[in-house]
């Protein structure tokens, strides 16, 4: 093994490498910085650039784009409350309110290095552990899956906020609106009233968008503030002092999102709010996040951009994708001629590591362009509020729009941006919903597996064969109680 | 039930999720379309309407446990209800005009307006500037998506025509 990782160090020590990466980290911030354009978009539309290219050269290059634009993603979602990816929504809640207080300046740096940081320890972990990982992974089914995404569940909602009812509420709803659509077992119909729009299900974008960006504009609108309220200066730099004391929460995020880049199908948002969750919950003052607490912005990010590196450990040694980015990835390994799986170690040994140390030597790229960019994208919080809020609508029609070209998309944003207004005056967090709906068609599909396998005999099947898994759901509820008492304690 | 609970935004909101919750319970089998079935077997495990039973359900409960318990501690108040309803609604109504426009009036003409329109709206009486950013900032974003990343946006074919002669 330690041949393998001298020869592919080696093979990573290229200036066409180093600068198709540089290349790529700022194609995917600038397009993670854009409201509404996502990194699997940058991905997708740039993954052909990638056929072309060596393979040292050309999966760099994507990976450039997805470290960036997970990062990028948290420019808007601070300055504007506009997550320009799901893995930053838990950035918004705090980084937009640092914003609002002037210190724009301090969450961005904040996101910047902790993601940095998350980054590279995930990826050195991901260089250590491949193989051990692999093989624990490799035990998962449906059963382990199912448990796993039913204790995420529980958990933030345990920790989303103190009325718990409210928050399981609001994950049920979502969880309903994942169903809208075509069911992910049978195939037929659920929910559509017979709108053909409806048969693909509800997408995710307009939903982000809807619920997160348009309310902060709408407020701004019906109480009528006047300018430099929803703009703000840039604020003072992060010191050194705040960096350290943030620092065992972003080791926390770090462990957290590497944990969950490992198992397939959670990704980066699990990652930032479970991440977000465990800092509000070991935090001596709970009550400050939300409100603009840094350490919320350091927790979310560490988190989210900790699931990059461990998300290729069950995609090189099984070949199935973390999630839709991955997904994306498998296909530039596959043009290339590098089929991942167990035989692709053997094969390809070298390559791998060389890929795997690329991507550290991305990280250090990555804060360079990160910290020479900031100051450009933040510009964005100098415009007065007459010239931001017809901006930031226009972005997010667009960003809706050019997702899937359908016009449907931009009435459900109307719609969901309606939606969260409403939410916000009930005092209904609209996360756990969002949550809820992204994990609802997983959680589905490994329950439908999972009963298949069992023939019926669920709870048998779950104590006789499945007790890892077992364990897993019995824990999930104890464990949500105690952070749930834990949390209200804290914030009474 | 008192109207002054019910006329508070989260009891109105629980008792809409409730109702909401509880009718597509009842009727779930008009919403779930059959499962497939191959010489009389059911080809998945579960039924499609398995899952929304329990997620309708639950969430049926749940909205009647925050009802009974929010009857409970109720204290009558003067709480404000949603401030600023009247310019909410004006600026939800520029925004479902825009969603129904952008695409027969295409991306830079629809965006123009818009952007006028609630630049405006929210305060700006210059004219000057508004006209700068209503022409601007569509012809930007648009060429940006267009050219350089290479996605669509919907734009009348006059407009792309002379957007091609101009670029080349």
């Amino acid at each position: 093994m330690f041949d393998l990782f001298t020869e592919g160090f080696a093979m990573a020590m290229r200036v066409d490498t180093f600068l198709i990466m540089a290349v790529g980290l700022f194609c995917g911030m600038l397009v993670g910085a854009l409201p509404g354009f996502t990194t699997l978009m940058a991905m997708a539309i740039l993954l052909p650039i990638s056929f072309f290219l060596e393979p040292l050269v050309g999966i760099p290059f994507l990976l450039g784009i997805y470290k960036g634009g997970i990062f990028g993603g948290s420019i808007p979602a601070i300055l504007v409350s506009m997550p320009g990816t799901g893995a930053a929504v838990a950035t918004s809640r705090d980084g937009y309110q640092l914003t609002q207080q002037g210190k724009s300046r301090k969450a961005l740096d904040m996101a910047l290095f902790s993601s940095v940081f998350g980054d590279t320890a995930s990826d050195i972990f991901t260089m250590l552990m491949i193989f051990p990982i692999a093989l624990l992974v490799m035990q998962f089914g449906p059963p382990e899956v199912f448990s796993v995404l039913l204790m995420s569940l529980i958990i933030i909602a345990a920790t989303s906020g103190s009325n718990i009812i409210k928050t399981f509420i609001m994950m049920m709803l979502g969880l309903w609106l994942a169903q809208i659509g075509t069911d992910p077992l049978g195939g037929v119909e659920r929910f559509t009233f017979g709108l053909f729009d409806l048969r693909s299900g509800i997408p995710l974008l307009p939903m982000l968008i809807g619920v997160f960006a348009i309310p902060e504009v709408a407020k701004v609108v019906m109480e009528n503030t006047k300018a430099r309220q929803l703009a703000s200066v840039m604020g003072e730099r992060l010191s050194f002092a705040e960096f350290r004391r943030c620092f065992k929460t972003i080791c926390r995020s770090t462990v957290i999102g590497t944990g969950i880049g490992t198992i397939p199908g959670l990704g980066q948002v699990v990652a930032a709010m479970m991440g977000y969750s465990a800092a509000k919950n070991a935090s001596d003052t709970p009550e400050n996040f939300g409100k603009g607490e840094i350490e919320g912005v350091a927790a979310a990010e560490a988190a989210n951009n900790a699931v990059n590196g461990p998300t290729m450990v069950p995609l090189l040694t099984l070949g199935i994708p973390g999630d839709n980015v991955t997904a994306i990835l498998l296909g530039a390994f596959v043009a290339q001629g590098l089929r991942p799986g167990p035989q692709l170690f053997e094969e390809q040994g070298a390559t791998v590591f060389a890929i795997l140390i690329a991507m550290v030597f991305a990280n250090l790229m990555f804060l360079i362009i990160g910290y020479l960019s900031i100051p450009v994208f933040s510009r964005l919080v100098t415009i007065k509020v007459s010239v931001l809020i017809p901006l930031v609508i226009m972005f997010a029609f667009a960003g809706t729009y050019v997702f899937r070209s359908d016009s449907i998309d931009l009435l459900m944003l109307v719609i969901f941006g309606i939606f969260g207004i409403l939410a916000k005056s009930a005092k209904f967090d609209v996360m756990p919903m969002v949550m809820g709906f992204i994990l609802g068609p997983p959680l589905e599909y490994a329950f439908g597996q999972t009963v298949a396998l069992s023939n019926g005999n669920f709870v048998g099947f779950f104590l006789t064969e499945r007790w890892g898994a077992m364990m897993v759901l019995i824990m999930s509820p104890l464990i949500g109680y105690y952070l749930w008492q834990r949390l209200r304690k804290s914030t009474a | 039930m008192n109207s002054s609970f019910i006329r508070k935004p989260e009891n109105m909101f629980a008792l809409v999720c409730l109702v909401f919750s509880t009718l597509g319970f009842v009727f779930m089998g008009a919403l779930v379309a059959k499962p497939k079935v191959l010489f009389g077997q059911s080809l998945t495990a579960i039924t499609p309407s398995i899952f929304p039973s329990i997620i309708l359900g639950l969430l049926a409960l749940l909205c009647l446990a925050h009802l009974i318990i929010a009857k409970r501690n109720f204290v009558p108040s003067n709480e404000q209800g949603i401030i600023g309803i009247g310019r909410g609604a004006v600026f939800f109504s520029i925004m479902t005009v825009y969603g129904l426009v952008l695409v027969p009036l295409g991306f830079i003409i629809s965006s123009s307006i818009t952007i006028a329109v609630l630049s405006w709206y929210t305060g700006n009486r210059s004219k000057l500037q508004i006209a700068l950013i209503a022409i601007l900032a569509p012809i930007f974003l648009y060429l940006s998506a267009t050219r350089l990343l290479a996605v669509y946006l919907p734009e009348l074919d006059v407009i792309e025509l002379a957007i091609s002669r101009l670029l080349g």
